[in-house]
């Protein structure tokens, strides 16, 4: 068997090859053994009825796919999961591109900019989470405090106590410790586009968002591509917001998949529904996975 | 031949060094001290430090063991304590909410503490506490046992209403002065305050002689409207009660905005805490006119589990615990009555709120003895907030709730 030009390939693998197995075997064999084998063993409990220990007691098919897809709640739980990685990435992305440029700018004061955005992403979350459920307090709220204040609104929202405010209010803490993030990875990426590129523009007389639509954009898209990636997925995962903010309430209204995988395993001992739920988690996110990869090898394929 | 070697030699290191990582499990393995791991619930009005003292004092007296006094909020006590169960790790002893115990004992998880704690103790135990006495067995070890009540700020209020009737004219009047008239967490706490102290005064039972869930009956909706009546049409609670759990509202009261709270034991700590330039008056939860009083009496135990390393141990330690000189000031900063009876006598016992719990005692209801319970519960508080939210009326959230806890109590 030859290649395009040629050269005939080895059947067998070299000295490196196999040393580079073997030196990957133990981190394959630790990622079979933390990742594979717990996605695994969900999706037998959710073929299984169990007690409420998780203990697997009797075979009971795909019986609980078939009553999730036919359930109301759990669609609405889906759709208000999609709302909230797609609203939350789509602000974080926009946001971090901005400050981006803002802290790639040269000015007096830069480096102080530069520290004062990284500290919602250095602090612990929920202890940022928590902070935020008393900003939002509506009787001793610093937010609310501040609306009456300045005469802004004499009768402010009830933020985490009406629906639509409750599912927003959660989705600005969010994005408000997403965005740092964003910011930083994408400013790196501005420091790596060549500043030739810059210069050649700058002779070519392009304005500054010529520059930035021709030169800067296409330098990061490949950073961009990765970070939205990582930011869905963790956004998608975010537990700790929604939780700490309302646990889900008012009745249910900010529940999204991960919390309500919580509220049916830890609250409610119902481990099959919440293995079956973690399951759609898995195969939402490794679609959303494989698409955003077979971008991105194209890319670099090109 | 030497690339083999070289492969063989770092797998073999990188195998020891995992499985030794496992095998220790993290921990020092030449402590001879065995562990004792207890998990308090973390009480309004407990003083932390204090129960490290109690910790520290054990310790000094039974030098062969080592205390894990873990404080636990309760909101995440039961979801913690689930977690432990199934993956095996589970504290050697807890405090749970005593409407738990079924659940624990249906999945063979808690042991008699007969065999670990002494007779002495239970001696010592207020038999009407003993709550957790099942087919005669007592499975878990009274802890806190306290009826709830009403408080009332007397510089916005003078009357201490008979009739919930009452409580709502009162409440709008005292609210005419720009406080609130009474005070109603809106969201999920750990338990279903402030509905059940509405349903118990109109009369109602959550479940009929057949397991079958009523709290759509005629009571119920009487008492969800009610409070639909008090926040959106009277106004006379405080603003964003919807958002408030029962940790956030009381604050309210305490701070001398609003006139009436119905509240538990922990009132005259908080109160005390807050240096109130207003005095403070406790009262009878008031039934709905025509209707017995019927206050909530909430009873929290100690279990021991059945998968808990030092089941010894931790009967020692509950010995040790429920002498006067720990238990009682322990009872005094969580602020319920002690459940011992050398405690009850001491003089720091004989005050108004006390009396005023011992007066709800004689009428006071428990929560429902029944599987399922937690997710009941659950669902019961949702229906009260899509009634509130305008999502549903009373009638309608409460066939809905009684619909749901039917289904999940069936499965």
């Amino acid at each position: 068997m030859e290649n395009a030009i040629g050269i005939p390939k080895k059947r067998r693998l070299g000295g490196e090859a196999t040393l580079a197995y073997a030196l990957l075997a133990p981190a394959v064999l630790l990622m079979l053994l933390f990742m594979a084998y717990p996605i695994i063993y969900v999706f037998v409990v959710s073929l299984f009825k169990t007690n409420k220990l998780a203990r697997i007691q009797e075979f009971d098919g795909f019986r609980i796919y078939g009553k999730l897809l036919a359930d109301k709640e759990n669609w609405k739980v889906i759709g208000r999961s999609l709302l909230w990685v797609i609203t939350g990435v789509t602000t974080k992305t926009l946001f971090g591109i901005i400050i981006a440029v803002v802290l790639n700018t040269k000015y007096r004061g830069q480096k102080i900019a530069r520290l004062l955005f990284v500290i919602p992403w250095a602090s612990s979350i929920p202890i940022s989470v928590m902070l935020w459920r008393w900003v939002y307090h509506t009787e001793f709220g610093l937010l609310n405090h501040t609306l009456k204040s300045l005469g802004i609104s004499a009768n402010p929202p009830v933020w985490l106590g009406q629906p639509i405010s409750a599912f927003l209010s959660c989705m600005w803490v969010d994005i408000w410790i997403g965005i740092p993030f964003m910011a930083l990875v994408f400013l790196a990426a501005m420091q790596s586009v060549p500043r030739t590129l810059y210069e050649a523009a700058d002779i070519d007389g392009a304005t500054r968002s010529q520059k930035f639509r021709y030169v800067t954009l296409p330098g990061i898209t490949a950073i961009l591509l990765i970070a939205t990636l990582l930011s869905s997925l963790w956004t998608f995962n975010d537990f700790n917001t929604v939780y700490i903010l309302t646990k889900g309430g008012p009745a249910g209204t900010t529940n999204i998949l991960i919390t309500y995988v919580y509220q049916n395993s830890f609250e409610w001992l119902k481990w099959q529904k919440a293995s079956a739920l973690s399951m759609f988690t898995f195969v939402i996110l490794s679609i959303v996975s494989f698409l955003y990869s077979r971008v991105y090898f194209k890319r670099e394929a090109m | 031949m030497k690339k083999v070697v070289l492969i063989v030699a770092l797998i073999a290191l990188m195998s020891v060094s995992t499985v030794s990582l496992f095998a220790n499990g993290g921990k020092d393995t030449g402590d001879a001290k065995s562990t004792v791991t207890f998990w308090l619930a973390d009480y309004e009005g407990i003083d932390h430090d204090f129960v490290g003292e109690i910790a520290a004092a054990f310790e000094a007296k039974y030098p062969e063991y080592e205390m894990d006094l873990v404080i636990v909020d309760w909101n995440a006590l039961h979801d913690k304590l689930t977690t432990a169960l199934a993956s095996g790790t589970p504290p050697d002893a807890s405090v749970i909410g005593t409407r738990w115990l079924l659940e624990l004992m249906d999945l063979d998880a808690v042991v008699a503490p007969g065999d670990y704690v002494s007779q002495s103790t239970f001696d010592n135990i207020a038999p009407g506490a003993m709550e957790a006495k099942i087919d005669g067995t007592l499975m878990g070890i009274p802890f806190a046992a306290g009826s709830r009540f009403m408080a009332m700020n007397k510089s916005l209020a003078s009357e201490a209403p008979a009739t919930m009737e009452e409580l709502r004219e009162l409440a709008i009047e005292a609210s005419k002065g720009g406080d609130y008239g009474l005070i109603m967490p809106g969201a999920k706490h750990s338990e279903l305050s402030d509905f059940v102290y509405y349903f118990y005064a109109a009369g109602g039972e959550f479940f009929d002689a057949n397991g079958k869930c009523i709290v759509n009956s005629p009571e119920g909706v009487k008492a969800l409207e009610f409070m639909l009546q008090l926040a959106l049409e009277d106004k006379v609670v405080q603003d964003g009660f919807m958002a408030q759990d029962r940790k956030e509202s009381h604050p309210i009261f305490m701070g001398g905005k609003a006139a009436y709270v119905m509240i538990g034991a922990w009132a005259d700590t908080e109160y005390g805490k807050m240096n109130a330039d207003w005095d403070i008056e406790y009262m009878q939860i008031p039934p709905f006119a025509g209707n017995d009083p019927a206050p909530l009496i909430v009873t929290d135990s100690i279990a021991l589990y059945s998968d808990g390393d030092n089941l010894e141990g931790i009967g020692k330690f509950i010995d040790f615990m429920y002498q006067d000189e720990w238990k009682a000031p322990l009872d005094k900063g969580m602020g319920f009555p002690p459940v011992t009876i050398s405690a009850a006598k001491r003089p720091e016992f004989q005050t108004p709120m006390y009396a005023a719990m011992a007066e709800a005692n004689l009428n006071a209801k428990g929560w429902p003895l029944v599987t399922g319970w937690v997710e009941s519960a659950s669902i019961i508080i949702d229906a009260n907030q899509k009634a509130l939210l305008g999502q549903m009326s009373a009638k309608e959230a409460l066939d809905w709730a009684a619909a749901e806890v039917d289904k999940v109590r069936a499965e």
